[in-house]
């Protein structure tokens, strides 16, 4: 088993949140109710990662199947398990992500783990100041 | 019997400020009361010097050494809890302050435990870092603290 867990407070609504997760004006990312296919898309228009809506619980709980699209070498490594959990928690919202794996040392968690502090950084400066940050708000040149 | 650990607990946020005001926020009761949990801190931040983290009521809460002070990127401490009766092995909590473009910077703090303590005591720290960073980073991006309730003042063990 491979896990990888990252919890952030951030100075909204559960609500807010939840569509900054789940519209695409905010991710470009597409998902919505259980058993639907969802897709996270590159700009330049291929598909970054793709799974299916495994429970959806708005605005508290969104469970994701998730393969990566891109990569060959973590593609062949299949799917794994993304959940998002909402939480008030006094004027602000606790979001827990749990991305794991059912195999031992996945490179596709490896990579997460380093992308998920990024990016959730970000979706709170967006929320909190309405501005994301300059390090996630564009896809990498190299990638 | 009690399930013993070394494990590192690593907390990974990327804030939009400069490494001084970073720093500061990390090193000043300024900044420390508003999102360590009302917190103050008290050292000259050299290395070999000591340093010590006090509750809003005054109480000592942890002590310990500046292990490595190089501002602004990298700054090292040893932690004793003290308020607990039973001594318990020192951590070190270690931050490190990278410049990643965009006016971004990505803090990385990690608490390690040279020596095994129970795995139960990770706990504290697990759910407190994402609390406190979480309340820096909103401080630092938008000179307002966050309004997490703090968890219970600890009791004196004993009393």
């Amino acid at each position: 088993m491979s896990r990888f867990v990252h919890v952030i407070y951030i100075r909204t609504t559960p609500e807010k949140l939840w569509d900054a997760l789940t519209k695409p004006e905010f991710t470009r990312a597409y998902w919505c109710e259980a058993g639907s296919a969802w897709r996270l898309m590159i700009p330049d228009g291929r598909i970054g990662d793709s799974g299916e809506v495994v429970e959806i619980d708005r605005p508290r709980r969104l469970v994701l199947s998730w393969r990566n699209e891109f990569l060959p070498e973590l593609r062949a490594e299949g799917y794994s398990c993304a959940t998002f959990e909402i939480e008030q928690v006094g004027d602000t919202v606790k979001l827990t992500v749990t991305h794991e794996m059912d195999r031992d040392d996945s490179k596709l968690i490896d990579g997460v783990s380093n992308g998920w502090p990024a990016i959730l950084s970000s979706l709170k400066s967006l929320l909190e100041t309405g501005t994301a940050l300059a390090v996630t708000s564009r896809w990498p040149d190299n990638v | 019997m009690t399930d013993m650990t070394t494990e590192s607990t690593v907390y990974v946020t990327y804030i939009a400020t400069t490494p001084e005001r970073l720093w500061a926020a990390l090193t000043s009761s300024e900044f420390t009361t508003r999102y360590f949990f009302g917190r103050t801190v008290e050292s000259d931040w050299k290395a070999g010097s000591p340093w010590l983290l006090r509750m809003p009521d005054s109480r000592v809460d942890v002590t310990g050494e500046v292990r490595v002070s190089d501002p602004p990127r990298r700054l090292v401490v040893s932690w004793n809890v003290d308020w607990i009766a039973e001594k318990l092995p020192e951590a070190v909590v270690s931050y490190e302050i990278e410049t990643v473009g965009g006016g971004v910077l990505r803090l990385t703090m990690t608490e390690s435990h040279p020596t095994p303590i129970p795995a139960a005591l990770l706990e504290g720290g697990r759910k407190g870092w994402p609390m406190i960073l979480s309340g820096l980073k909103s401080l630092l991006e938008t000179g307002k603290p966050l309004g997490i309730p703090a968890p219970q003042p600890p009791k004196e063990e004993g009393e």
